[in-house]
């Protein structure tokens, strides 16, 4: 116990031994060493790794100490080394991942509590003012109304689906705030999809277009959102995100509606819209319950519009079917940035010719 | 003196603090302290006094404190100060 214990870092992709024996460690703890960690603090006694705690981009997780060494201050001097190497990596806003047992603990490492889902998993940040400061960006944005509506939109990239959905939105509503999903980690890059949904939206009056956050779908709050072929989606995965929209977002902006479109496709999305109503409307949580109306969704000639199905024609270079599904603001860019992304195919030629024409 | 960017000064360790600064409008700092409810204004007193000795007027400045004296206190709030103005020049005798 007073051994003299170092505190290192270690690159999971490289150090493969210690990855290992990490793994061990957390699966002791009923953790998995998740696969998005770039860099674990570590410490070591001469027999091994006895506590760790990974850092992925500003996600720190998979944090745990060895039984016997609980209840020294080996937490604070994890956490410490994760503040300072994060600051390298230049993050100095993290999040942190936990079991609601532990947040006490991290709260005494500089960690503050965003939401909980009973009994599961708790959300934190390293600050005591980053959701504060955000709330009030956003509250300079509030508008009067007794309706007031919110999408939320990876728009990659904006189709007429978007569009319909927003018309539709606004048609129940004093005022619209759409936000656009920032991490970038789409197909489409962020500053693409955000001038997209301002330009298919231009003129449109009662709609504010915001940029997202890290508080809204990103890696911190919904990580398996980005995580592709996410087959096993856990009970709560959505309900991080969701539980800080509407104990904070959503009463920053006076927010009484969120609006979605009906998922055919993807599965994940759909999870999401159906969890929407639970923690979004659920009287039992806390904060103002945020009603869930869910819109069908955009059809052309009888088949539902996606924005999967405008990527597919892209890489097929198929402008022209794509013409018939997205906004001419949105075709416009995808051809002039993103057309030569695609493998020349044989389609690809003859659907420029088609065009040249 | 005016703060440029992020910096981190300090640990978290018995006896110290961490000393986080960032750009801001206005000036603002947070305090959490297991001693809050002892020495918490005296820790505030102590910050303030030391920001306005360097002349800093603006900037987002948290603070983890883990019970250190006031020497502690004043000179982690100097060096993230310094960090966050990337400057090594200090008026020493003002201090």
């Amino acid at each position: 116990m007073d051994e003299e214990l170092d505190i290192e870092t270690l690159d999971p992709r490289k150090d493969v031994r210690g990855a290992a024996e990490v793994k061990e460690l957390l699966r002791a703890s009923g953790l998995d060493a998740e696969a998005d960690i770039q860099v674990f603090v570590v410490a070591r006694n001469r027999r091994g790794i006895v506590a760790c705690a990974g850092l992925a981009e500003d996600v720190v997780k998979c944090v745990t100490i060895a039984a016997e060494y609980r209840g020294s201050s080996l937490a604070l001097r994890l956490m410490n080394e994760i503040h300072y190497l994060a600051m390298m990596r230049g993050q100095s806003h993290l999040f942190l991942y936990t079991k609601p047992g532990n947040a006490t603990l991290f709260e005494g490492c500089g960690f503050h509590k965003l939401v909980e889902v009973l009994g599961h998993a708790c959300l934190m940040e390293n600050t005591p003012v980053g959701i504060r400061d955000y709330c009030d960006s956003l509250n300079a944005f509030r508008q009067p109304g007794q309706r007031i509506g919110c999408v939320v939109l990876n728009a990659n990239p904006f189709t007429l689906g978007h569009l319909y959905l927003v018309r539709q939105a606004l048609r129940q509503c004093d005022w619209l705030h759409v936000f656009v999903v920032s991490e970038d980690a789409s197909a489409i890059s962020y500053a693409d999809r955000l001038d997209l949904v301002r330009a298919g939206l231009a003129g449109t009056e009662r709609v504010t277009v915001h940029g997202g956050s890290r508080y809204l779908i990103s890696k911190a709050t919904f990580p398996s959102y980005f995580i592709k072929d996410a087959c096993v989606v856990e009970a709560c995965s959505t309900a991080i995100d969701l539980l800080i929209f509407r104990r904070y977002i959503a009463p920053a902006l006076g927010i009484t509606h969120r609006f979605i479109g009906s998922e055919p496709f993807c599965r994940l999305t759909r999870k999401y819209n159906e969890d929407m109503f639970e923690w979004l409307e659920n009287a039992s949580e806390e904060g103002q319950p945020v009603h869930v109306v869910e819109i069908p969704r955009f059809e052309v000639a009888g088949c539902p519009v996606s924005a999967s199905e405008v990527r597919r024609l892209l890489a097929r270079g198929d402008f022209v079917t794509m013409a018939s599904l997205v906004p001419p603001t949105t075709l416009a860019c995808l051809r002039a940035k993103y057309a030569f992304r695609t493998q020349p195919q044989a389609d690809y030629c003859a659907t420029e010719i088609i065009e040249v024409k | 003196m005016e703060i440029k960017k992020e910096a981190i000064c300090g640990t978290l360790e018995s006896n110290d603090l961490l000393v986080k600064v960032a750009p801001r409008n206005g000036l603002e700092v947070t305090i959490s302290s297991e001693v809050m409810r002892q020495f918490g204004a005296r820790i505030r007193e102590v910050v303030e006094e030391t920001l306005k000795q360097m002349g800093v007027s603006q900037g987002q400045f948290v603070i983890e404190d883990k019970g250190a004296l006031d020497c502690a206190i004043r000179a982690r709030v100097q060096a993230a100060v310094l960090r966050g103005c990337d400057s090594e020049e200090l008026n020493w005798r003002g201090l």
